[in-house]
């Protein structure tokens, strides 16, 4: 019954791993060059440090049994929040966000922790109730598990770590066999919520003059008698469906919750997110709003993406990084200067190592024969294309600037642990998946 | 999962599809970013963070035609800036105190050039103006105190003989916004100089060169990036240019026409060329670099006297009787009237309901063509000029080039105005009457000349029919080889269908006018004997103070064998309140000056005893 514990080490999935960490830390390196051609930044030997002892938790979790985990993942669970809390109070604050913990030069940012933590809890909250998750209140159990560290972390405030989050439920959920119609209702509201919370700045920012379709939702006086008419409908519709059991009243009832939420969203976004972040989601509708602003950052990684070209410039040798035009270099924008360095080639062969460590770590979880093994794995490949899609997507300029780094190359050790923590579970649960 | 093996699967097909496909998406995104517009972000890139200095190429040097001492040159005037990044913040203020002293400027005058928000930029910024040499070998001296502080040479036009000749050479000023917005495709950059007036606009182009450019590669905070290779492209410096002016004749002119608002003209027939060209009041161009330049330039602006016009180009004045040598031209060449045909004079002639008064109450008695001319007799030409008619009048004055641009190089040229019945019914709404061409006849009413154009009259009477452009260009000069690099040839500006007889006819006339008409008492040189024509042209002042403009139109030598000694001289004094009969005076000087080799003082020293007093106006 446990000889399949001795199954291969999962070297496919590593050797991705360490050709993307050494690539990240090339880039590192690059980008603490100044025009002058002089070192002036030490961080890539700090990353390698962290590289280091980051593979060395990696083996731990790929040797450790994650049945330990499931055991203690409600605790896991609890801790990190506890830990998000704490930083709350007195987490350092860097760059307007406090969302550091730690003691003089060593610090941690627990959200990044969280986010694995997360993973094993609702892994274990699925795997307990099995199909009841079909059934919408035990679905909507599972989102808050999601939610409770998601608003702790807005209250950073950190919009992109807390964002990270949705992805992860949502497909976790679906893996776990929830109902698509509630899957979609949670993605609706959440796009729906942030258009509606960018459209009155975007609109007064575009200088358009008086009243239009616009001011109808930007106002908030009108808004609010707009989600009146709509709660009222979806009241009637949802009182039509329960009496008549007709299936158009569910749809209406639907699509108006859809609106209702979407538009409270929007009012909550706009009162809890600061006006930098609002500016972000208007700047990646439009940077030229603002170019010497908040669209100075999207302009300056466009156009150092865009003037690599085929081979890009040599490595060391790129002109928007090292004259400094690019801003955070070493984390945000680290794809920026990989692109404008290493060209499309460097980028293809990125993105080739993050597509062997999805469909590797697929296929493992498709193997593994036991559902909270399928789940776990599920969240963590969820993450990590969360960091991909959406930090190289801001670089590129088609996503808003959220600064979330991408996983193995971005400098900083939180989100390399947390990622080598996420491929260490995988090759644990690659380890057993012959398990008979 | 118990919910079945298919659905599952089914499940993580979909997975693999969003994975797969969104990194297919950004593939494609940055297959189209960085292959397909590739090359305008590379563009793009160099753009942000490459800087181009101009290096300003040094101004060509103008020069009279003789060529050997310049006009105008230019002097190596510096301006010191201040790279505040390149100090420390704390230091800063020390510096500014040196500079201060070294520069003797108030130290409130830098801080308020350099605020502290531009402490960490390494931009330079541009401290004084117009430094001498001695003062930036102090600097350069106590380099080590001068931490971030640089110079660069912006020379300074000097204009060496800044009397009436600030009209004709002009002088330089920084581009304008307006300006910029024209010239920029030609190359002119925000800072930039150029011409604002005279030869040093109309050959902006000839004189200012190629600036070179300094190419460099800055970082985000304009630090000029050490190691990146810098490009020098080095600037062509701008040719010289040598004018037609000769320097001597110019002084005499000036000197000749004096502290009197009027201009002189003189010019070579035989080519068009402008041997001296005065206009006063003038200004003095120099002082536009000097710390007071504003003042000195509002001053100038609103002097009711207008010293930047030059009034021998740009004022139109009524010629009065100089327009008679035109008219003779015309009662000579019309053939209708006999040129000894004889007419009264008794002082005035009655027309329609109207008495015209000639000049001269008493009345001229009986005068032929010739007599005419030679006492200006207003009653001759107005009893010719009716005959004549309109039609003819104008045409022949037209033929002369009234009404029409000289075409002469320099800006600004006014081309005065010869009233038609057109004219007269579109502006005026009112007929051409009788009383219109008696005016016209002897030079009044509305027809206007510039002092230019009736030079150019008399070069047609000289050359029997020809005119050529007036032009001050003689020649470019490249200042590096000594090399001509291009000296125009004369060009023909009108050639007349009249015939030469016509033009020995009018030379004779004009020649009367000294020997026995009204110029005889005034022209008093025996150096040349010259032809001409005197003229007084009335100005309306007030409804009971009329005043008079002096003109007098001549040339000299009257007989030549080398049409190439002769010169036409045209001198105008305005109507002033105590009329002085000064133009003929004046071109008696600048003759005698010219043929007799001698300067103004010499000029005056050798005619004082032929002067007669005046008594009265002549005209």
């Amino acid at each position: 019954m446990r000889r399949a514990s001795l199954a291969p080490f999962d070297f496919v999935l590593f050797g991705a791993t360490l050709a993307l960490i050494c690539i990240g830390i090339l880039f590192i390196y690059s980008s603490g060059i100044n025009a002058a051609g002089v070192l002036v930044s030490h961080e890539f030997v700090r990353q390698i440090i962290w590289a280091v002892l980051g593979l060395g938790i990696l083996i731990f979790f790929a040797l450790f049994s994650y049945t330990t985990l499931r055991v203690l993942s409600l605790y896991i669970y609890a801790g990190g929040l506890f830990l998000l809390l704490v930083t709350l109070i007195i987490g350092r604050q860097v760059n307007g966000a406090r969302s550091w913990l730690g003691f003089a030069e060593v610090g941690i940012q627990p959200a990044e922790f969280m986010k694995i933590a997360t993973i094993l809890f609702l892994a274990t909250y699925f795997t307990g109730i099995g199909n009841g998750i079909r059934e919408l209140p035990r679905f909507i159990l599972g989102l808050l598990i999601a939610l409770v560290p998601i608003i702790f972390i807005l209250l950073q405030p950190d919009m992109g770590e807390a964002l990270a989050f949705i992805p992860i439920f949502l497909l976790m959920a679906f893996i776990a066999g929830a109902q698509p119609r509630h899957l979609m209702f949670i993605l609706m509201v959440g796009f729906l919520g942030f258009i509606l919370a960018a459209v009155p700045t975007l609109h007064a920012r575009s200088g358009a003059a008086g009243a239009s379709f616009f001011t109808l939702i930007s106002d908030p006086e009108i808004l609010k008698y707009l989600l009146l008419a709509g709660a009222v409908v979806t009241g009637l519709a949802f009182l039509g469906w329960r009496s008549f059991k007709q299936r158009y009243f569910f749809w209406i009832a639907w699509t108006g919750a859809v609106l209702v939420a979407g538009g409270l969203m929007s009012l909550a976004l706009r009162f809890v997110l600061k006006d930098y972040q609002i500016m972000r989601l208007v700047i990646f509708v439009n940077p030229k709003l603002d170019p010497q602003g908040s669209g100075w950052n999207i302009i300056q990684s466009v156009t150092a993406i865009g003037s690599g070209g085929l081979h890009g410039k040599g490595w060391l040798h790129g002109t928007q990084s090292h004259y400094q035009f690019l801003p955070q270099q070493s984390t945000d924008f680290i794809f920026s200067i990989l692109a404008e360095e290493w060209g499309f080639l460097g980028a293809l062969l990125v993105f080739g190592l993050l597509i062997v460590i999805f469909l590797r770590g697929i296929s493992i979880v498709w193997a593994a024969r036991e559902d909270y093994a399928t789940l776990v794995g599920t969240g963590i490949l969820a993450m990590i294309f969360f960091h991909t899609l959406v930090n190289v997507g801001m670089a590129m300029g088609i996503m808003p600037v959220t600064g979330i780094p991408l996983m193995f190359l971005s400098y900083g050790g939180s989100a390399l642990w947390t990622g080598l923590i996420g491929v260490g579970i995988l090759m644990n649960i690659s380890r057993r998946r012959l398990r008979y | 999962m118990e919910y079945g093996e298919r659905q599952q699967k089914r499940r993580f097909v979909v997975l693999t599809a969003l994975f797969v496909g969104s990194i297919g998406v950004l593939v494609l995104y940055l297959f189209w970013l960085q292959i397909i517009k590739g090359g305008e972000f590379t563009q793009r890139a160099r753009n942000v963070s490459e800087r181009e200095t101009p290096i300003t190429a040094q101004r060509g040097e103008i020069f009279d035609r003789k060529g050997d001492d310049p006009l105008v040159f230019n002097v190596d005037s510096f301006s010191v800036d201040v790279s505040p990044g390149e100090v420390a913040t704390a230091d800063l203020p020390a510096l500014f105190n040196r500079l201060s002293g070294v520069l003797s400027i108030p130290v409130q005058e830098i801080e308020q050039k350099v605020p502290p928000k531009t402490y960490k930029q390494f931009q330079p910024i541009a401290i004084k103006g117009g430094v001498t040499l001695q003062t930036i070998s102090a600097i350069a001296e106590h380099v080590e105190d001068f931490k971030g502080v640089s110079w660069h040479n912006k020379p300074i036009r000097s204009y060496v003989e800044s009397g009436t000749l600030a009209h004709v050479i002009g002088y330089v000023g920084d581009i304008t916004r307006e300006e910029l917005q024209v010239l920029y495709n030609k190359s002119y950059g925000a800072d930039t100089s150029l011409g604002k007036s005279g030869i040093e606009k109309q050959y902006d182009d000839i004189l200012r060169g190629v600036d070179g450019q300094r190419f460099r590669v800055v970082d985000v905070k304009e630090k000029g990036v050490t190691g990146a290779e810098e490009k020098v492209v080095p600037p062509t410096p701008g040719k010289n240019v040598v004018l037609t002016i000769d320097r001597k004749i110019q002084k005499l002119a000036e000197q000749a026409l004096g502290p009197r608002n009027g201009s002189v003209v003189v010019l070579k027939p035989s080519t068009g060329e402008i041997l001296a060209l005065v206009s006063y009041p003038t200004f003095d161009p120099n002082r536009f670099f000097s710390g007071d330049s504003s003042a000195y330039f509002n001053k100038l602006s609103t002097d009711p006297s207008s010293p930047f016009l030059d009034r021998a180009i740009q004022s139109a004045y009524p010629p009065g009787s100089t327009f008679k040598i035109i008219m003779t031209t015309g009662i000579a060449d019309d053939g209708t009237i006999p040129i000894n045909q004889s007419v009264l004079c008794t002082g005035k002639i009655e027309f329609g309901d109207r008495v015209f008064n000639c000049w001269l109450r008493t009345g001229h008695g009986y005068e032929d063509l010739f007599g005419g001319l030679a006492q200006s007799c207003d009653v001759y030409f107005w009893t010719m000029g009716n005959r004549l008619g309109p039609d003819k009048i104008l045409n022949y004055a037209r033929d002369f080039g009234v009404g029409s641009l000289t075409g002469i190089d320099l800006p600004g040229e006014s081309s005065g105005l010869l009233p038609t019945p057109e004219w007269k019914q579109k502006i005026k709404h009112r007929q051409w009457v009788g009383g219109d061409t008696l005016n016209i006849s002897i030079g009044q009413g509305d027809v206007t000349m510039t002092p230019l154009q009736l030079a150019d009259s008399v070069a047609m009477v000289v050359n029997e029919g020809v005119v050529y452009k007036p032009h001050l260009l003689l020649k470019t000069i490249d200042p590096q080889t000594n090399q001509v690099v291009s000296q125009p040839a004369p060009e023909v500006l009108h050639r007349s269908a009249i015939s030469k007889d016509v033009f020995q006819t009018v030379q004779a006339a004009m020649r009367g006018v000294i020997t026995k008409g009204t110029a005889g008492p005034v022209i008093t040189t025996k150096a040349v004997e010259i032809a001409g024509k005197t003229g007084t042209a009335q100005v309306v002042a007030g409804i009971e103070t009329k005043s008079w403009h002096s003109w007098f139109a001549a040339y000299g030598p009257y007989e030549t064998t080398n049409p190439d000694d002769r010169v036409v001289v045209v001198t105008m004094v305005e109507a002033s309140d105590n009329w002085e009969w000064w133009a003929p005076k004046a071109a008696d000087l600048i003759f005698q000056g010219i043929y007799a080799n001698q300067t103004y003082e010499e000029a005056v020293a050798t005619l004082k005893p032929w002067y007669a007093p005046v008594v009265g106006r002549v005209d």
